[in-house]
């Protein structure tokens, strides 16, 4: 749900990591965090269990360049990849304006991948909302399953969305994927509306 | 689907105006409105240090969680919430269906005193937010639609 401040000159939109547990959602967030110059970003602030879990969210917000003269700013959030978290999911997602889905690329968390990819799916419906791009994680690991087997399970639908190869712990194309979605979603906002398209980069 | 929000000029003015008088009139010391999504609409108050962007965040979390345990006893929504502290405490209350009051407060007033006042100020701020919404969301250097090139963000280590 974007927010336009004409008296602050100012745009704030709401991004959101989905994805199951350890994709690499918080991992991507420290990344940005990390990268960031201090002029361009806040305070990151994580609610996790005692092991380094999400039990409610991570909240990192980072400004864009301007857009006519109003300071662009994004919240990027993650969620709890825990299956019996969803009803904290359903809040996190609240007012979205762009969700990304993490996706673990090992062979053997692809269950984990599904089941978390139809949560989303549910969820999304309920915000009468739809993807808008996934990052096929963990690319630098071994058993990593091919792209190609990734996008047969995830993203070989009527839409398909644009998808990017991660390796969010080096930081290997998580802001290729983070400035793809913040476009499509100031293009949905201040595009022409025949020119938005959502599933395009 | 949520509304988005749009807070013009006018609206940006009166709200100002609205907080302005509940710090008077209730002695707190921060007042911030939140949409309920995580975003700080407006704050006003006598201490710049407080992290207002993370703690809107925050706070949006804290009483969506609130409300989510309500509707688990049965109940709409806790329409207050209140965190007391040792020096600082904290009260939220509803202003619609989209936006929350936040007040910061210490031992210069009392919990009664920021409820009475923070009653009066949702009921205004509700009313001007009930306004925004019926105005024009793209305006100004806002009213032509972008081109391509000017929807660049660049986020990146760069420095804007």
């Amino acid at each position: 749900m974007s927010i336009i401040n004409y008296a602050a000159k100012e745009i704030n939109f709401k991004i959101v990591y989905y994805g199951p547990g350890v994709a690499g959602k918080t991992a991507s967030l420290q990344h940005v965090h990390r990268s960031l110059p201090d002029g361009n970003k806040g305070k990151m602030i994580s609610l996790a269990t005692g092991d380094d879990r999400t039990i409610f969210f991570d909240f990192l917000p980072v400004s864009s360049l301007s857009v006519r003269g109003f300071v662009t700013k994004f919240q990027l959030y993650t969620v709890p990849g825990q299956v019996y978290y969803n009803m904290t999911r359903k809040l996190v997602l609240r007012g979205i304006d762009g969700v990304v889905f993490v996706a673990d690329s090992q062979f053997e968390r692809m269950k984990e991948n599904a089941e978390s990819f139809r949560n989303l799916e549910e969820n999304l419906r309920e915000y009468d909302y739809e993807l808008d791009r996934i990052q096929y994680n963990k690319r630098d690991l071994p058993n990593a399953a091919p792209v190609s087997y990734m996008e047969y399970l995830l993203n070989r639908r009527a839409r398909r969305v644009p998808s990017f190869e991660t390796v969010a712990s080096q930081g290997t194309g998580v802001f290729d994927a983070l400035n793809t979605v913040s476009r499509m979603v100031l293009l949905s906002e201040f595009g022409q509306e025949q020119e938005v398209q959502r599933n395009a980069s | 689907m949520l509304h988005d929000v749009v807070i013009h000029e006018n609206e940006a003015t009166r709200i100002g105006q609205v907080l302005s008088s509940f710090l008077e009139e209730s002695g707190v010391s921060e007042a911030l409105l939140i949409d309920r999504s995580g975003q700080l609409l407006a704050s006003t108050g006598k201490s710049p240090s407080f992290d207002t962007v993370s703690i809107g965040a925050l706070a949006a979390g804290a009483f969506s969680s609130t409300n989510a345990i309500a509707e688990l006893l049965g109940e709409t929504e806790f329409s207050v919430l209140f965190h007391q502290g040792v020096r600082e405490s904290i009260h939220v209350s509803t202003v619609d269906k989209e936006t929350i009051l936040l007040a910061i407060f210490n031992e210069g007033t009392t919990v009664g005193m920021v409820r009475l006042f923070a009653k009066e100020a949702c009921r205004a701020i509700g009313a001007v937010l009930a306004e925004a919404r019926t105005q024009p969301r793209r305006v100004g250097a806002l009213a032509a639609p972008l081109t391509a090139d000017e929807a660049r963000t660049d986020i990146g280590p760069k420095k804007h």
